[in-house]
């Protein structure tokens, strides 16, 4: 069954358009790698799916909700979609601890125990249990962005975007964040992941698809896309980034 | 203690004397420091000027007219505020320490500071003469310095090397603050200073042995001493409650208005009318909104909850318009708007426990409040305003930011709203108040509002100020928080939406904190402002701090005569109110230390 469905997305900034017309699926527990040239709508594609962009026209229908102007859908919908930024994005003023218990006492009402046993469960999945009482300030890019990975996850998420969440680190911090990514994807997480790690798409990925200009120019699986690609953009794209 | 030395000597040769200007810098700068406090010390010993219009007026500078019969009222308010104090340095204990050579070196900053004096202030000062001529006299006579000169050096060498005994024992700072509280109160006991008496034919006599100037205040100073202590020592105890501290916190919010409604009025017990009708509506309005609160999740309860809302506003509508006590009609009000908000805000069952806390706590200040501010035993006094001096001032300051504030923190979120309307007006308001001088503002509050008003409703002049004064530093307050708001990125708003807060949570949890925080500087100004600029009331007649100082005693003849001496009035206004604002800029320094904003 497919968790994702997007039909003919269509996108404009003003007299620009970003999308010009996304239909893909994803299924429950499918890995997706999302790569392309800068400015080719990956992440207002994906940014669309929690509505962070609102698309113009097509239909995009997130476990078996359609994304309207409807404030109580795009509530449900993003309770149900994590995401990760390039930027972290984390709350500077509030420690790692409250920056992931935020969400599940604010939004899913629940304790404030029950949600830091969860919170330090989470930290010891990402591997940085003891930073729990630090400022986000007081920590290395990689560890921030595994903080955000626990943050998206402490609201048992369906679904996990992550928009190039190792493009902003230092070569040495790109691994730990992989593996965290990596351990999330083993554990049956639907994930779509925009991002230019090749060897990532190749270990993990069950689909890599490449956007050019708006569009999907190519979608399949990993070896065939790295191996055999059909499509002359793509191939330029390898060529250019392996 | 020899490598101290060199090590002073090494930092005055690097940063004072480092190249030629800055030793001329150095040697300039020293020479006007110097000149400009023997300049004031020399103003304030010489012989003409009258110190004692100053001691003497200390009830007049705090709250002028203030009938003496009700002073209780001012003592429960101050005691109130400092036992509110007390408990909370206690909750919030610091777990800082210092050792005993930070107290020492403290010790020892006053007592240099008095060395300083005794050394700088001039032998010599002028005096005008009763022919208005300038004449010099000897002030401050060299056996007198000698005399004070020896304590001084004394203490200075007493200090310095207890200090450099580097005695470790450790206290905590918060227990530190209390005594250094305690050094006040126990002055107030054994320094005597002179007070004016009259004799029969009203010439001044200084009665043998001498009254000391605070007899009348040190038995409550002393009280209220006494329970600071024992409210700090309860607040240490429950430092770990967070229930308390929330208490406390939200006390400290209500705080300013009962003080504000028994200092204005002077409410009338009447029991009967309080246990047959006050607190039976009470007690009936709560347990509406309780119940409401409990069972808003019940599927029932929901299912009728909006035909139930409609008829909750057709009463209150209905009850608007006929004879019943205004308790009732106002409890109706507030109970109309939080059912308005029940179902927004509780589904766990903690959510609800405290919206009811909530409830409780909103409904009792309201019954409180009608019942002290309905009764028209009013404090009769003779002025325009029962509030002068010290206590106007301190009431504009504080009342003035306790209103501007939340004010102006929702005229920014105005301004910044999706809703053209609702930008519209709060744009409107915030460019028409500041476009306009504050004192063309207080025009408008004593002469013309009352045109504005509807008729029959009347305000004191007072509460007029204060409605404009809100507004005013309500639109600086909120055209700073706009400038926080923008400082803060794109990103934050995304990640708040990411993980599906609601539009209010992310202001209040995320946007809002962070605003706040990085304008602290700029709030702590405004907050100065405001309370200087509070001294502007006299234009319109409220006699303030300044206006005291300046007009009141400098032309006092009645019961003692202090005609003429306004110049040591006015220095004693100025240190007063440096003392505040010195005092707040620094703890403004602190906190914004403890939020580590220096650190990112
Ligand atoms: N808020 C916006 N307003 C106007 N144009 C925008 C906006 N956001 C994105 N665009 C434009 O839309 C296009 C697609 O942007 P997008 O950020 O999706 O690219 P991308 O594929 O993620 O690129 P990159 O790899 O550099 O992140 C770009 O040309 C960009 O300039
Ligand atoms: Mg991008």
């Amino acid at each position: 069954m497919s968790i994702i469905k997007t039909n003919d997305v269509k996108k404009w900034f003003g007299d620009f358009q970003a999308l010009k017309g996304i239909s893909m699926e994803v299924q429950e527990g499918e890995v997706l790698v999302i790569c392309g040239p800068s400015g080719s709508g990956k992440s207002t594609f994906i940014r669309c799916i929690n509505r962070l962009e609102q698309h113009q026209e097509g239909e995009i229908i997130v476990d078996g909700i359609e994304l309207t102007n409807d404030l109580k859908n795009i509530e449900a919908i993003r309770s149900e979609v994590g995401m990760v930024f390039q930027s972290f994005n984390l709350f500077p003023h509030l420690t790692v601890m409250q920056n992931i218990t935020l969400a599940p006492i604010w939004v899913r009402k629940k304790s404030r125990s029950e949600s830091e046993e969860k919170a330090m469960e989470l930290l010891n999945r990402v591997g940085i249990p003891e930073q729990a009482s630090k400022f986000p300030g007081q920590l290395s890019g990689g560890q921030q962005q595994r903080v955000a990975i626990a943050r998206a996850l402490a609201m048992e998420p369906k679904i996990m975007l992550f928009d190039e969440p190792t493009s902003a680190l230092d070569p040495e911090m790109i691994k730990e964040v992989l593996d965290a990514m990596k351990e999330l994807a083993l554990s049956g997480m639907t994930m779509i992941v925009v991002t230019h790690e090749m060897g990532f798409a190749k270990e993990v990925a069950d689909r890599v698809m490449l956007f050019d200009e708006g569009l999907m120019v190519e979608e399949n699986t990993p070896t065939e896309f790295f191996d055999n690609p059909q499509n002359d953009r793509t191939k330029l794209f390898l060529s250019q980034i392996l | 203690m020899n490598l101290d030395y060199k090590k002073s000597l090494a930092w005055l040769k690097e940063n004072l004397f480092s190249s030629i200007p800055s030793s001329i810098l150095t040697v300039v700068t020293i020479y006007f420091v110097l000149g400009f406090f023997r300049g004031l010390f020399g103003f304030a010993m010489a012989s003409d000027k009258d110190w004692l219009s100053v001691l003497n007026n200390m009830q007049l500078y705090m709250v002028q007219a203030y009938p003496e019969e009700d002073f209780i009222r001012v003592w429960i308010s101050v005691g109130l505020a400092l036992v509110f104090a007390g408990m909370s340095i206690g909750l919030w204990k610091s777990t800082e320490e210092s050792s005993l050579s930070d107290v020492f070196s403290k010790f020892l900053r006053v007592s240099l500071a008095f060395l300083f004096f005794t050394v700088v202030a001039p032998t010599f000062s002028s005096v005008t003469d009763n022919d208005g001529l300038i004449q010099t006299e000897e002030s401050f006579p060299m056996d007198t310095r000698l005399q004070l000169l020896i304590p001084s050096a004394i203490l200075v060498i007493v200090f310095f090397v207890l200090k450099n005994l580097n005695l470790n024992y450790k206290f905590n700072k918060s227990d530190l603050l209390c005594f250094y509280l305690a050094i006040p109160i126990v002055l107030l006991w054994i320094v005597k200073l002179p007070t004016i008496q009259l004799d029969s034919s009203n010439q001044r006599i200084i009665p043998d042995p001498l009254m000391p100037i605070a007899d009348t205040t040190k038995i409550p100073w002393t009280i209220i001493f006494g329970l600071f202590l024992g409210f700090y020592f309860i607040g240490s105890r429950f430092k770990d409650s967070k229930n308390m501290k929330r208490t406390m916190s939200i006390s400290w919010v209500l705080l300013p208005l009962f003080i504000f409604s028994w200092i204005f009025k002077k409410p009338e017990i009447d029991l009967p009318t309080i246990l047959g009708q006050d607190i039976p509506i009470f007690i009936g309005i709560f347990l509406i909104g309780a119940l409401t609160i409990t069972f808003i999740n019940n599927p029932v309860v929901e299912k009728y909850f909006s035909a139930y809302l409609g008829i909750l506003i057709a009463i209150t509508g209905i009850s608007l318009f006929i004879s019943i006590p205004i308790l009732l009609k106002s409890a109706l009000l507030l109970l109309v708007l939080f059912t308005i908000v029940i179902p927004a805000v509780s589904s766990s069952s903690k959510g609800k426990r405290n919206l009811i806390i909530v409830w409780g706590v909103s409904l009792f200040t309201l019954a409180v409040l009608i019942r002290g501010g309905s009764s028209d035993t009013q404090i009769i006094v003779q002025q325009q305003s029962i509030f002068g001096g010290f206590s106007l001032t301190w009431l504009l300051a504080i009342f003035g930011t306790y209103v501007s504030f939340p004010l102006g923190v929702l005229l920014a979120l105005g301004r910044n709203s999706k809703l053209p309307i609702v930008r519209l007006v709060c744009t409107g308001i915030i460019e028409l108040t500041r476009s306009v001088p504050y004192i063309t503002w207080l025009f408008f509050a004593s002469v013309t509002m009352a045109v504005f008003l509807p008729e029959g409703v009347n305000f004191e002049l007072v509460v007029r100020v204060l409605m404009v004064t809100a507004f005013f530093s309500g639109a600086y307050f909120a055209e700073n928080i706009r400038g926080g708001l923008q400082s803060i990125p794109k990103g934050q708003y995304e990640a708040a939406d990411a993980i599906g807060m609601s539009p209010f949570q992310k202001t209040s949890l995320i946007v809002m904190p962070q605003a706040l925080r990085a304008i602290i500087p700029t709030l702590v100004s405004s907050a100065i402002t405001a309370f200087k600029d509070s001294s502007l009331v006299t234009i319109i007649g409220l006699i303030d701090f300044l206006t005291i100082g300046k007009v009141i005693i400098g032309t006092q003849s009645i019961p003692v005569n202090f005609v003429g001496h306004d110049r040591e009035n006015l220095l004693f206004i100025a240190f007063f109110y440096w003392i505040f604002t010195f005092t707040l800029s620094r703890r403004s320094m602190k906190v914004e230390k403890r939020l580590g904003l220096g650190e990112r």
